[in-house]
């Protein structure tokens, strides 16, 4: 247990529950980008069983608590997954997941994928690699349960209070901007 | 020596008989089950007609585009096969890089139509005939169309997208301090060609 528990500053005793709680039931949007959602079906099945970790797939944006990002991003994906981020109930996190999400990969000079996935969405975690392995993908879950626990792990909070400084960046990007301000 | 002249003895017969048609055309029998006609730009939506209806190349495979920027071409090839005589028929045709138009043959082939789309949009040729030529698989691109080999592809990315090196806020160098923390002195490799 905490021992500064009962300090002012410190999280109240319902947050530690509530993380503990939300880092157990990590429930994962299936929606892969790129090529790294084919390393998503051994982790998920018996040979690495992320199950045991409780994450599991979910149909729904509504359902889901971690997007998770599975290499290159055109821009025409990156609005359908902006789409799909702001449809997903808080809290929420995003896993950067290869190379391409952190600087592009092997399309740093594509004329169609974005390089850095942080300009757009806030990301909580990245898992490098290209393609990171199972273990490595069960190590970033873990990394994130880890700061779901510390309370670190605010994404999400950052994305609402600077919600006009991440659009004006989506909007360079997306040039022809056809959707919704906010999808609540 | 004769076996394989035996072997080609359908393709070579064949060769012949569009050369005899089709006087100006350049026939070649690349290998077995496979020839190459090069024709002349105007001459193209007639011979696939012909190839179509008098030899049996029912199916159109693919319909591909090549940059030839030294030349000033815009070469299309279109690639037929016929289940009959069980052959891939090759044609090609150059048209003038700065007049990129061509007629489409899409009343010839109605798939032809999704291939057109897509050279429209990677090379920016219009296909008269072809009222479908809107965007394909780029969404909401501006620039200029992006497989001709006069764009610049790391300019258009530099300029458009973020990199992560502007995000980094401590701006440090890594192999320096590493260097530095070590006590040892940086190898050459691993300068800036400045310092070398």
């Amino acid at each position: 247990m905490n021992p500064n528990i009962n300090d002012k500053d410190s999280r109240k005793i319902v947050d530690i529950i509530q993380s503990y709680a939300q880092k157990h039931s990590l429930w994962v949007l299936a929606y892969g980008t790129g090529c790294g959602a084919i390393e998503i079906p051994p982790t998920m099945t018996s040979r690495y069983d992320a199950e045991r970790f409780g994450i599991t797939g979910r149909p729904t944006p509504r359902m889901a608590d971690v997007l998770l990002i599975t290499g290159y991003l055109a821009t025409k994906t990156l609005k359908r997954v902006i789409r799909s981020y702001e449809q997903m109930q808080s809290p929420k996190y995003v896993i950067g997941f290869g190379s391409c999400t952190i600087n592009g990969g092997m399309y740093w000079d594509s004329y169609n994928t974005i390089k850095s996935l942080d300009h757009y969405l806030p990301v909580d975690v990245y898992i490098n690699g290209c393609m990171p392995r199972p273990e490595a993908v069960i190590s970033g879950f873990v990394k994130l349960q880890e700061m779901i626990s510390n309370g670190t792990a605010n994404g999400w909070e950052k994305y609402r209070d600077n919600l006009d400084l991440y659009r004006s960046q989506q909007k360079e990007v997306i040039k022809n901007w056809q959707m919704p301000d906010y999808n609540w | 020596m004769n076996d394989i002249k035996q072997e080609l003895l359908a393709e070579q017969t064949f060769a012949d008989q569009i050369q005899k048609t089709f006087k100006t055309a350049g026939v070649r029998v690349i290998r077995k089950r496979r020839i190459e006609v090069v024709m002349r730009a105007d001459l193209i939506p007639p011979y696939l007609t012909h190839a179509k209806n008098q030899h049996n190349f029912e199916h159109l495979s693919h319909i591909s585009c090549v940059d030839w920027l030294e030349e000033g071409h815009f070469e299309l090839v279109y690639i037929l096969w016929s289940y009959t005589m069980e052959m891939q028929l090759i044609v090609k045709c150059r048209i003038p890089r700065h007049t990129p138009q061509f007629t489409s043959i899409q009343n010839i082939w109605e798939h032809a139509g999704t291939y057109e789309r897509e050279i429209h949009e990677m090379y920016g040729i219009t296909f008269a005939g072809n009222d479908n030529l809107g965007d394909f698989l780029l969404e909401d691109w501006e620039g200029p169309p992006p497989m001709r080999r006069d764009f610049d592809t790391v300019k258009y990315s530099e300029e458009n997208f973020k990199d992560r090196m502007d995000a980094r806020q401590d701006a440090q160098n890594v192999r320096e301090t590493i260097t530095k923390r070590s006590g040892e002195d940086m190898p050459d490799f691993a300068k800036p060609y400045s310092l070398r």
